[in-house]
């Protein structure tokens, strides 16, 4: 994607795929995109897609 | 770094070429009036924060981030190192502007995450939702960059108009 420093602008940032996750350590929730997830909290690898 | 092919296209000769670029290395790519500006992602997820929500953007090892400037000399450089720094060392957010808003013509460095990147100078800055696509000067349009063990390969680089540096980030 094409950001932009400062203060970026990636345009339609809704239009691209993201996936729900939760992390199965800390249940944490988020939105994800890309090949190897990890939960932004805890660092665990271990989520699943929601 | 090694050259591996020269061809014609569109009547320039572009250039295909391997870059060997460690984790805590950048490589510059100047041109006449744009920069370039490449580093590894070390497989670590960037945070993206519109006004509705947060959503994180993972990479893999090999992934590179690419900045590009429209400017040349040592200050562009820095800027590029520094939005290079901010966001993988200090994992610092990409704040997400909405359409249209005032500082977007201002702003003055674009960044792609990814396995691959195509430069373009046929889009607006900012303005596009494709992962692969960033915004450069015209001596960069359809050049592409891609990730590789130990380093990234760079295709159809203008075989006349740029230098490239190496230097520690």
């Amino acid at each position: 994607m094409c950001t932009v420093g400062g203060g970026p602008d990636i345009g339609n940032i809704e239009s691209l795929a993201a996936k729900d996750y939760e992390c199965l350590d800390c249940k944490n929730q988020f939105k994800g995109m890309g090949r190897r997830p990890m939960c932004p909290s805890c660092k665990s690898r271990n989520v699943k897609a929601v | 770094m090694s050259i591996l092919q020269v061809q014609e296209c569109q009547g320039r000769l572009r250039k295909a070429m391997r870059l060997t670029l460690k984790e805590d290395e950048i490589a510059y790519l100047e041109g006449r009036k744009g920069t370039i500006a490449i580093a590894k992602s070390k497989g670590l997820f960037f945070y993206l924060e519109t006004e509705a929500e947060e959503r994180i953007l993972f990479t893999e090892p090999e992934d590179l981030m690419v900045a590009s400037s429209w400017g040349v000399g040592n200050k562009v450089k820095r800027a590029l190192a520094c939005t290079i720094f901010q966001l993988r060392e200090m994992q610092a957010p990409l704040i997400v502007l909405p359409k249209g808003h005032p500082a977007s013509p201002r702003l003055k460095v674009v960044v792609s995450i990814g396995e691959r990147t195509r430069c373009s100078c046929q889009i607006q800055p900012g303005t596009h939702p494709e992962q692969d696509v960033l915004c450069s000067c015209d001596e960069f349009h359809h050049m592409e960059i891609i990730g590789r063990p130990g380093g990234a390969e760079i295709l159809g680089l203008a075989e006349e108009e740029s230098n490239i540096a190496i230097q520690k980030l």
